[in-house]
């Protein structure tokens, strides 16, 4: 992406968002009806081959992490959650375990179970969910509708649980908000027992289904030399054969005393995406069962202090979508002095264009969504000024500032 | 040209009645597609949200038309009337209140071929007018696709022309008294689904309004009234080609005789057309949930190497036994 | 993928047809009821009498839903204070139910009550608390 001499970048650069003059450049996005949130991918297409994808993120950018810098330490939870609707619980967690770390505090056991149990749930939704786009996407839209109506039993967990579908609040500092109800033990055991049988015939229906096939075995194909020039995390990594998870190599919550059996696939396609999800989710509904027959007795929350001791945390665990990276900085008082977020799809981005290449049109949204982009949890503007070689963030200020000015000189 | 036949064209069983099949055909179709996935498709429009297209068409009508500033205007805003024109007079070809149609040829399964081209080169057309992005590649798709299907479904409509040895669709459905040709051309009858599916860009070869992938496809740049009629001509294209199936394949309107009553007769002949063609219309449907979306290139193969002979050989086969 | 199973064309029909015979899962709100889980995080519900005014409520708040408004002082010692209520301005909050957990006096719950439709603003800002002991 850095073969174009600075001139013509900085002309493009400095023509505004929606640039339609470039012959051969199709504009997927910002809005688009097969991206669930905007972004946007300059495509640069003969006829219906992509050869060139330049991806633009930062529609979605809301200053969060300068936000956060504002708030007390339990605030944050709330709004870290909000960053991501699928993935929201993995923020708040490895939030509250950074600041843990910070402290350095520890939580009873079983709290730490509780936080697996909840985790392994927003694991099972989010993987269903990204089945079904997927299905959606290709075109097929009862796969869609059935694996969604077979999602709606994990929300309703999530829901007697935490009170709430998606942002869950689940845990806090020092533990985790309340306990499992009675009687729910028995139902989250019945609901497994569904997902996984309902999850064996789709495995079977996504392998055989002729146009389901054909629309998803070769395409999008990345190998593992690929992989480790781009660094892509999560299953997007694993479905190449190198088997990395958070989970299993720095276990956080009771990950230690319930490991998962790290699931890879060989071809790097989107089909062994699907196979892949599929088996993480048989071996989710696994974990579940084997976290609540585990689970000691014992207090779920203890008292935390109101203001955390000054130092620097990191604390990453494996999001659905791959690691999930948070530093937390303290200088002391109420509010965090920094939290800086990195999200999976930040660093999926590069290696999802390099998949796109060669590919028809027609195989945008599936290639897309091969890698379960989630662009709320990712947006972060950085400008590069290829003169002067400089790089540096804007904050919120100086780019309304600037957007004033640049306007006004138009 | 009397005022009965004016009636019949207009009214019924023209124009007026083959619209109202035409809402009636996509309330079935989203309710059937409903309840393959687990869901209840409309309810709240009229009874059993019956009204449901009804109201999306007025809801379309009376939505602001913008038209684009590099468009064909007059293509634009005139192209949509002459779309809904070519199944609103194919439609009269096609009996249904017995042998006889409303308006009939000799040659008239040419007319019904011509139609159908003339559908497919109006949407190309409009697209083409459309002047933007993603209609372009659309119509690419639709061209591609057109080129594809259209010789099988050719040769699968020919097959029972030469079964019945007539060229109107009415000599067809008269020589379906003894048996129906779905029997000795059950292979084109089948080629004619998917090459219809095709025609009416339903899944799986939807490609060229794929909604996911290029927004709306040829359509994106239509409102209001113009797409409201765009609409309701795919829903009557719908109508039409399975229509076109029946009498073809299925005998038309054709079946036990009840009463010698002329009148309550033709009523009984309308009541097997519309049972028929509510059969063809859920064989439609339960395939088109059914499957995910082929690529253009996939699809092409698929006409090209598969149904196109498959069609050659049942002809071949159908003129060496007659 | 070890063995792979046969492909089909419109393997998803038998699924289909099974489909239809079930009754279908769509819940018809606002038409029918619907259930909700015991736990629901709802309306915020505040209980007057037990109310003490201690403002923790205000403070912990991540969505600034709380506004402590004084009505009324009384004497500690020698000095005047304020007496203070809370008033919530419902169309901000969250539900996240943090004030429930720090409130000590229990005062605090989340209803089952979602809801929350209203056509002006003001309707949702809840004063309930301002009576004291009522």
């Amino acid at each position: 992406m850095s073969e174009q001499n600075t001139g013509e970048k900085r002309a493009e650069a400095g023509a505004g968002l929606m640039q339609y003059s470039t012959e051969g450049m199709m504009p997927f996005g910002p809005v688009h009806p097969s991206l669930k949130e905007p972004e946007y991918f300059k495509l640069y297409l003969e006829g219906e081959k992509i050869v060139h994808v330049e991806p633009r993120i930062g529609y979605v950018h809301r200053g969060i992490e300068r936000a956060a810098q504002e708030r007390t330490w339990i605030k944050n939870i709330y709004m870290f959650e909000r960053i991501c609707g699928i993935c929201s619980f993995h923020h708040s967690l490895t939030y509250t375990e950074g600041v843990e770390a910070l402290a350095p505090f520890e939580i009873p056991k079983r709290a730490k179970y509780l936080r697996e149990l909840v985790a392994e749930l927003e694991r099972i939704h989010s993987h269903l969910l990204w089945l079904g786009l997927l299905g959606h996407w290709a075109g097929f839209d009862t796969l869609f509708m059935w694996i969604w109506k077979d999602r709606e039993h994990v929300l309703d967990l999530e829901e007697a649980i935490s009170g709430n579908r998606v942002n869950k609040s689940y845990t806090t500092l020092g533990g985790v908000r309340n306990d499992l109800p009675d009687g729910l033990a028995e139902r989250i055991r019945t609901e497994m027992a569904y997902i996984e049988k309902r999850v064996e015939y789709y495995k079977g229906l996504v392998q055989s289904e002729e146009t389901l096939v054909v629309r998803t075995k070769g395409r999008g194909r990345i190998n593992q030399d690929v992989a480790r020039k781009l660094c892509p995390v999560g299953p997007l990594l694993r479905c190449t054969g190198i088997a990395r998870d958070v989970r299993a190599e720095d276990p956080y919550a009771s990950y230690g005393d319930v490991p998962p059996q790290v699931q890879t696939s060989k071809d790097g396609d989107i089909a062994s995406l699907m196979t892949l999800r599929l088996n993480e989710l048989t071996d989710s509904c696994r974990m579940v069962r084997e976290t609540l027959e585990r689970m000691p007795a014992g207090p779920y929350r203890v008292n935390f202090p109101r203001s955390v001791p000054a130092g620097e945390a990191s604390h990453h665990v494996e999001a659905p979508r791959g690691e999930l990276f948070y530093f937390v900085k303290s200088a002391g008082g109420s509010t965090p002095e920094r939290v800086k977020v990195r999200t999976s799809t930040l660093a999926n981005i590069l290696t999802a264009t390099e998949m796109l290449k060669g590919h028809a049109l027609a195989d945008v949204p599936v290639v897309l969504t091969g890698m379960d982009p989630c662009f709320g949890c990712m947006d972060r503007i950085s400008v590069v000024d290829v003169d002067k070689s400089k790089e540096w963030t804007v904050g919120g200020e100086s780019l309304r500032r600037y957007g004033i000015e640049y306007y006004r000189r138009k | 040209m009397d005022l009965v036949q004016v009636v019949e064209l207009l009214v019924f069983p023209g124009l007026t009645f083959f619209v109202f099949l035409a809402f009636f055909f996509e309330w079935l179709e989203r309710k059937t597609a409903a309840r393959m996935q687990g869901r209840r498709g409309p309810v709240v429009t009229g009874p059993f949200g019956l009204l449901q297209p009804v109201a999306d068409f007025f809801k379309l009508a009376a939505k602001e038309e913008i038209v684009p500033a590099e468009s064909d205007t007059f293509v634009f805003r005139w192209g949509p009337a002459l779309y809904f024109a070519a199944p609103a007079i194919g439609i009269a070809f096609i009996p249904v209140l017995g042998s006889q149609s409303v308006l009939n040829n000799p040659l008239d399964l040419l007319f019904m071929l011509f139609v159908l081209t003339f559908s497919t080169l109006m949407a190309t057309l409009l697209g083409y007018a459309s002047a933007g992005r993603y209609s372009t590649i659309a119509i690419g798709r639709l061209v591609i696709q057109y080129t594809s299907y259209e010789i099988p479904l050719l040769l699968a409509m020919v097959t029972p022309a030469v079964l019945g040895g007539s060229l109107s669709i009415e000599g067809v459905v008269s020589a379906q008294s003894s048996y129906w040709y779905i029997l000795p051309a059950f292979v084109a009858f089948v080629v004619f689904i998917v090459a219809a599916l095709a025609e009416l860009e339903k899944p799986p070869f939807d490609i060229p309004e794929a909604s996911t992938e290029i927004v709306g496809g040829w359509m994106t740049e239509f409102s209001g009234n113009a797409l409201a009629y765009i609409k309701l001509t795919k829903n009557l294209s719908y109508v039409f080609l399975s229509a076109l199936a029946v009498s073809l394949f299925l005998g038309g309107p054709g079946g036990p005789v009840l009463f010698s009553n002329g009148n309550l007769q033709a009523a009984v002949y309308a009541c097997y057309f519309l049972l028929k063609l509510f059969a063809v219309g859920f064989l439609i449907f339960a395939i088109k949930t059914g499957l995910a979306r082929v690529r253009i290139d996939q699809a092409a193969r698929l006409f090209w190497t598969v149904l196109t002979p498959l069609s050659l050989a049942q002809l071949a086969l159908v003129v060496l036994l007659r | 993928m070890t063995d792979r199973p046969r492909r089909k064309i419109a393997g998803a029909l038998g699924e289909m047809f099974r489909t239809v015979v079930k009754q279908p899962v769509t819940a018809q709100y606002p038409f029918g009821k619907t259930s909700l889980p015991q736990r629901f995080r709802g309306k915020l519900d505040v209980d007057p009498v037990k109310c003490t005014g201690c403002s923790i409520c205000e403070i912990v708040c991540p969505a600034g839903v709380i506004t402590m408004v004084p009505v009324g002082k009384k004497t500690i010692g020698s000095r005047q204070v304020d007496i203070k209520r809370p008033v919530f301005d419902l169309y901000t909050c969250i539900s996240c139910g943090q004030c429930v957990d720090d409130c000590k006096f229990g005062a605090l719950s989340l209803t089952q009550d979602f809801e929350l439709a209203v056509f002006k603003k003001k309707s949702l800002v809840m004063e309930k608390a301002l009576k004291i002991g009522k």
